[in-house]
């Protein structure tokens, strides 16, 4: 008996869950699923968008791992970005959300200023980071020789087209700070009295109260920021000499040159079979995450 | 929290009854396209949307509608870029406009994928292809069959500072002719103050790519007459070298100072007597006249290689298409008669200051009472320019070959490849690839 | 020892700490900050000055770093150069719809996955998750024909309409919020015969309120930016919106910079005053480990 009334409420919870979901499931059947799945098939297909769409098999993956050396470029390229730019941003984003996390005057201002550079946004600012990027004239250099240093290339270096994308991600690092700053402000005070108590200095309060308490949101800013930092696209289209990856390719992204396949040689199929690829990589990787989580991620919530 | 979600849902069911939800003001099927008295309506995007070039647009389309009863051409402005994947999508859904503006160098391709009318039946009613300078009127061709009308083009000229020729003592009515000239004359532009440079001769790749310059050394674009590749040439080897010696001379950090200045189109170091010659498109002009008023400058046509090899240029430019799936084909092209017609392409050249594609209008446009002198001087020279001016079209069986050359002319130039070695491979590159697109 | 005595004893601790070493830290930070502000603001700083210049002057070279003259009629002009009014009725039409949207109906979706126990939850999750790591590009145009095909074309439908069904960032983002709420408060809730509707109402919500203030301001954010979006999916021009109509001052080989930077940074102001404005929702919000805080 007492056991067939404990079924049913779970399965009524079960219910209600389904409900709280079902918004999302309606969603993704009406507007999502049908179009993932027909780029799925047309991956296997020569769709060009307009007038072809013949079945090929595995012709376009077999092209693209064995005979499309941009392909690795890009890959290469979008790997590289993601490595450094992920923990990058991330500490960026900890680190100045922190200072913000205080009561010092004008902080009201501060946090807007910081935040403004995630608002800004659109091809407007990409070229405005040409200019400032210019080797010659352009503002980073120019305070760089105020210290003495000669400025590098930026743009025109291939080198150093990537870190300069990096730098202008970080510049932009305030969207994030703002998920922390929420994170950081559900931290009980208590928690940090009861330290102050046990004479802890701000590095450990940091170290044993903060940074566990925020895990929830590191966990989510990694993972979506790496999911972000895989689909790079616009910077390098505009800034990226003709939009084509240039300098000497060392900025065609994988979403770059899965864009001039797609709308430039309308070679549509060929595209979704890297996005398929990309999709795989990046769902691993996630996966990888989703099972680490346990071990380092804290939600105070959970029961232990 | 009760009362907000009351006030949220109020919210959205009044917004949800502005404009943006009823369908706008007009339908939203362009096949639905009938006027109340009976005329047929016809969609022309173009990505024309800024005050110069808007209102002139709007008034040829005006002219248009005016001169018969039959037709209404609606207009819309479309961000540049983004006009083609929407244009795109709308024929995957068959709900195309009935006029686009496109680029003229994808035309041949665009035929083939199927994404624009076949015009070859209309051109046998009405063979208009006279109107228009030879090679805009070949980029449009897909297996003999045109795909789009040819609109407006550009060319490659050499800007000059004839003051600056005159203070370092040259003919500032003798700008250079050859190659070898063009180095003289820089040489004795350059003006240095210690070791930097207060003024620079020239420099080839400020304002136009070394796709230019291999265009302008070997008279021909990157495919023969057989549609093979002809990239690794002894000419194209050595106009590589040449550029990259234009680079050794002044040096990377020089070079780069004004390089993403020009690139963004900003700051110009030519208006200033900085630079002392630059290649640019000719409506580069427009920004002289605008921005540095005082500058005396001359143009010519492109230094030749050597004497003799020819003093080609490079242009592009863009085609009035009529997308598949049309609801108006017959119409449409009515209206791109109009829009290429003599008329309009001068009312565009002369109030835009931009080279057209007819070639009658192109030449009285440069006679035209509306331009000041010195307009007159540089639109002739362009319009006469024009004869020599090459397109490089996609080719259908090879579409972004491109992006397989820039990373090894970028390798000569950056990473101090050797020439011939960095061509080789963009060679065998290009000629792997049309193989495999023609499996 | 209550927290009472807790509190007494660190502050007398405090008191026995030097106040300068204090106050130096303070000042430290401080000046961090605004040296940090210079830098963000160094290109809104070149922003400005350009909007203020003559197309002129921003030809001149080497590039000026004040205006010569401060041209504000650019602003005006700007302003008047497309109708821009309209625009802005129509951005801020889709923008609060999408908010009020986003901010309700994820917040009710995450809280399922965050606290109620159901089969397959964990396959769903990593299938939320997994439509963020589709590039754009690929649905494109199957989504285009979709929308065509419900007659959606020219309405802001496709703009607003699957923001109703959620989003996969925001789901997840405040999925991470409510699972740092107690499950014993939720355990407690249920004893007293409270279901998950009311939980989620009373008690949840508004323990999450910071995050459902950030998932707002990132749905103002890209609702008030999106470009692609109207610009796919609208055709009659007096639906455009405002990013659309920062683009006439782009020609394909020149660029009318001083109205562009003028009508960005016009564009810019309201999220920068909401921003301003909206910060003490979050910075204000409740306490989720569940004790109330004493400071202040």
């Amino acid at each position: 008996m007492k056991k067939k009334k404990w079924w049913t409420m779970g399965r009524r919870e079960s219910l209600q869950g389904y409900i709280f979901i079902a918004p999302w499931v309606i969603g993704f059947l009406a507007f999502t699923l049908g179009p993932l799945a027909f780029s799925l098939y047309a991956s296997f297909t020569d769709y060009n968008i307009t007038s072809r769409m013949d079945f090929v098999g595995l012709q376009n993956y077999d092209q693209l791992f064995t005979g499309d050396d941009l392909f690795w470029t890009s890959l290469y390229n979008t790997l590289y970005f993601v490595i450094f730019s992920v923990p990058l941003t991330t500490i960026g984003a900890i680190f100045i959300s922190m200072l913000m996390n205080q009561s010092l005057p004008g902080m009201r201002i501060f946090r807007t200023i910081f935040y403004l550079p995630a608002v800004l946004s659109g091809v407007g600012v990409y070229l405005l980071w040409m200019q400032l990027l210019d080797p010659g004239t352009g503002l980073v250099n120019t305070i760089l020789s105020w210290f003495g240093i000669n400025g590098p290339n930026w743009l025109f270096d291939p080198d150093w087209t990537k870190p300069s994308l990096i730098f202008m991600k970080l510049w932009s690092v305030g969207g994030s700070m703002l998920l922390y700053l929420a994170s950081m402000q559900g931290i009980s005070k208590n928690l940090y009295e009861a330290a102050d108590i046990d004479g802890a200095g701000t590095w450990k309060k940091f170290l044993h109260i903060t940074l566990p308490l925020i895990t929830p949101v590191i966990f989510f800013d990694i993972i979506t920021s790496t999911i972000g930092s895989f689909q790079i696209f616009q910077e390098a289209y505009v800034m990226s000499q003709n939009g084509s990856g240039g300098p000497a390719s060392s900025m065609l992204f994988y979403n770059l040159y899965m864009w001039i396949k797609a709308f430039q040689s309308f070679d549509m199929g060929y595209a979704m079979a890297m996005s398929w690829i990309l999709f795989v990589v990046v769902l691993i990787i996630t996966i990888i995450n989703l099972k680490l989580a346990p071990k380092w991620v804290h939600y105070e919530g959970d029961d232990k | 929290m009760k009362r907000f979600s009351l006030l949220a849902l109020a919210l959205l069911l009044f917004l949800t009854g502005c404009a943006g939800f009823t369908g706008g003001s007009e339908g939203t099927q362009a096949s639905e396209g009938k006027t109340e008295d009976g005329k047929v309506k016809i969609d022309f995007w173009t990505f024309w949307g800024s005050e110069i070039r808007r209102p002139v647009i709007d008034k040829i389309i005006e002219d248009f509608n005016n001169s018969q009863d039959e037709i209404v051409v609606e207009h819309t402005y479309i961000p540049f870029g983004d006009i083609w994947t929407k244009e795109l999508a709308a024929i995957a859904a068959n709900n195309p406009p009935d006029v686009v503006i496109n680029d003229i160098n994808a035309t041949a391709l665009r035929g083939q994928e199927g994404q624009a009318e076949n015009l070859a039946p209309y051109l046998e009613k009405d063979d208009i292809s006279g109107r228009f300078y030879e090679n805009l009127w070949d980029a449009t061709l897909y297996e003999g069959d045109s795909y789009g009308i040819p609109f407006n083009t550009d060319t490659r000229l050499l800007f000059y500072n004839k003051d600056a020729f005159k203070e370092a003592g040259l003919d500032p009515n003798k700008p250079p002719e050859t190659w070898e000239e063009l180095e003289e004359y820089a040489e004795k532009l350059d003006k240095k103050s210690g070791d930097t440079y207060e003024r620079i001769g020239f420099y080839p790749l400020y304002g136009v790519g070394s796709d230019v310059w291999l265009l302008n050394g070997s008279g021909m674009n990157y495919f023969n007459e057989d549609d093979e590749p002809v990239i690794n040439s002894e000419t194209n080897v050595d106009t590589m070298e040449w550029i990259k010696s234009w680079k050794d001379k002044y040096g990377e950090d020089t070079i780069n100072r004004y390089q993403s200045q020009i690139d963004s189109q900003q700051s110009n170091p030519f208006f200033n007597g900085s630079l002392g010659m630059m290649a640019n498109a000719a409506t580069f002009y427009t920004q002289i006249r605008d921005y540095a008023p005082d500058l005396d400058f001359g143009v010519a046509p492109l230094p030749e290689k050597t004497s003799g090899s020819g003093n080609t240029s490079w242009g592009g430019g863009f085609v009035a298409e009529i997308p598949k799936g049309s609801s108006h084909p017959d119409e449409a092209w009515e209206f791109i008669k109009y829009l290429t017609d003599k008329e309009a392409q001068e009312y565009w050249a002369v109030k835009n200051f931009d080279n057209v594609a007819n070639i009658e209008a192109s030449e009285s446009a440069a006679t035209s009472d509306e331009l000041s002198e010195k307009d007159q001087m540089v639109y002739e020279m362009a319009a006469q320019n024009l004869n020599d001016t090459l397109l490089t079209p996609m080719p259908a069986y090879a579409p972004d070959y491109v992006n397989l050359i820039n990373p090894q002319l970028d390798a000569i130039l950056i990473e101090n490849k050797p020439a011939q070695e960095a061509l080789d491979k963009a060679q065998q590159d290009v000629e792997e690839l049309v193989e495999k697109t023609a499996q | 020892m209550d927290i009472t005595q807790r509190k007494q004893l660190a502050q007398k601790r405090d008191r026995r700490k030097p106040v300068l070493s204090n106050n130096l830290l303070r000042s430290l930070n401080w000046i961090l900050l605004v040296v940090g502000s210079l830098f963000l603001l160094s290109p809104i700083w070149w922003m400005i000055s350009t909007s203020l210049k003559p197309m002129e002057e921003i030809m001149q070279f080497p590039p000026t770093l004040l205006p010569q003259e401060w041209h504000w009629e650019n602003y005006v002009h700007t302003w008047q150069a497309a109708p821009f009014t309209t625009y802005a009725v129509n951005t801020i039409t889709i923008t609060l719809i999408c908010v009020v949207a986003n901010v309700f109906v994820n917040a009710f979706i995450a809280y399922g996955f965050a606290k109620i126990p159901f089969p397959g939850k964990n396959i769903l999750f990593t299938i939320v998750l997994s439509t963020m790591m589709i590039p754009g590009f690929v649905t494109l145009i199957p989504q285009y024909v979709l929308f065509a095909k419900l007659e959606w074309l020219n309405t802001y439908y496709p703009l607003v309409v699957p923001a109703l069904f959620g989003s996969a960032f925001n789901i997840f983002l405040l999925r991470q919020f409510f699972r740092t709420i107690p499950n014993e408060m939720i355990e407690a809730a249920k004893m007293e015969g409270a279901n998950h509707f009311y939980i989620w109402r009373k008690i949840a919500l508004p323990l999450v309120k910071p995050a459902l203030a950030t998932v707002a301001i990132f749905s103002f954010n890209g609702a008030w930016n999106d470009f692609l979006g109207p610009l796919l999916y609208v055709n009659d021009e007096s639906l455009y919106t405002l990013q659309i109509g920062l683009q006439v001052f782009k020609e394909q080989a020149s660029t009318q910079w001083n109205y562009l930077m003028a009508g960005s940074l016009l564009v810019l102001l309201p999220v920068i005053i909401l921003f301003f404005v909206f910060q003490k929702y979050f910075i204000k919000g409740a306490n989720i480990t569940g004790s109330s805080s004493f400071d202040k």
